[in-house]
């Protein structure tokens, strides 16, 4: 938290090292959670970039409420979220969900390469993407229920609601899973 | 541990772990430098005053030091020379000043008559003042009007009337 502030006082005085150590502190996180949202490596690696250009351009102005990491997610969350709305006309089911990890370049750069992480992902799949988001955006990410509502424009007690039934429909996947 | 306790456990341990490719990192960071050098150059042009608004501001300042100046002087002047340098302030009220309202509304009539007419339209106030008394102001000058506006008027005025 700390470092944080340190990092953001000096990306606002135009420091690209600050920058640079923003971006390897926090990337592999954002990757993570905007292809989880999204099923897709090729947007999620997109939308990491412009959320990048984006934090960029606040450089002098930015100001930190809350934790860099929880600002960072929200900003994936929500570009996430409209991209999942541009394309929900398409399928982005299951059989449309691309192998986690395919793009990588090399060895030491797989994703998700364990087959339980890649269930885990099948499973949330399933869930209607708000559910999911605020799954991911909790358990992932670390963010409370307030820190959610807020970078949602969503009220406390919708988020809980949502991760709630996510967990109860997540349970009865696994469960019918395990039954077969 | 309670069924959610397990769920949430589940979900959490099993985080995706992926780290991005050297060619993302790569467009990522070039193009997020040139975001913030073109966002730095943008903000200090806007702060950068322009020679132009620098004369003109100068201009501006010594304009008005100018003016604050002069006024600053003739009000200071004003002061002076009303009161006297040194001297005290005048704490007459008008109640000392003016005897009485008739003397007030007189000495007002022939203020706006002089402003009027000069001398002349002051002598015909003085002898329209003067005639429903049945007075004949004909030996009235107008210094002994000014003498008994400034409170004179026991030693000259009244006792030539």
């Amino acid at each position: 938290m700390v470092e944080d502030k340190i990092l953001v006082w000096k990306f606002n005085r135009g420091s690209k090292d600050a920058l640079r150590r923003i971006y390897e502190k926090y990337k592999d996180d954002l990757l993570g959670l905007a292809i989880t949202l999204l099923k897709d490596r090729s947007v999620a690696e997109d939308i990491v970039h412009d959320v990048f250009v984006s934090f960029a351009q606040t450089t002098g102005t930015y100001h930190l409420s809350g934790t860099l990491k929880g600002y960072l997610s929200t900003c994936v969350a929500n570009r996430a979220r409209d991209r999942n709305r541009l394309r929900s006309g398409t399928n982005t089911g299951l059989d449309v969900v691309e192998a986690l990890g395919s793009s990588s370049d090399g060895p030491t750069e797989h994703a998700i390469g364990s087959e339980e992480s890649g269930r885990l992902d099948d499973l949330l799949a399933r869930l209607p993407y708000e559910q999911r988001e605020v799954i991911v955006l909790h358990l992932h990410q670390g963010m409370r229920f307030r820190e959610i509502a807020k970078a949602l424009g969503i009220s406390i007690n919708t988020v809980q609601s949502r991760y709630r039934y996510g967990l109860d429909k997540l349970r009865t996947i696994l469960n019918s899973v395990v039954t077969k | 541990m309670r069924p959610k306790e397990n769920i949430e456990k589940f979900v959490r341990v099993r985080k995706p772990h992926v780290t991005t490719s050297r060619q993302m990192d790569k467009r990522t960071l070039d193009d997020s430098f040139a975001a913030m050098e073109q966002t730095i150059r943008t903000k200090s042009a806007e702060h950068k005053p322009s020679v132009q608004r620098i004369s003109i501001l100068s201009r501006m300042i010594k304009l008005t030091a100018a003016a604050a100046v002069i006024i600053v002087t003739t009000g200071l002047i004003a002061v002076f020379v009303d009161r006297g340098i040194g001297e005290k302030p005048d704490t007459n009220t008008v109640s000392e000043i003016v005897k009485s309202p008739v003397e007030m509304m007189t000495a007002m009539s022939l203020e706006r008559a002089f402003q009027r007419g000069g001398i002349e339209a002051v002598e015909e106030q003085s002898r329209k003042a003067f005639r429903p008394l049945g007075l004949k102001p004909k030996n009235l000058s107008f210094d002994q009007i000014l003498a008994e506006f400034n409170g004179n008027c026991h030693s000259t005025g009244r006792t030539r009337l």
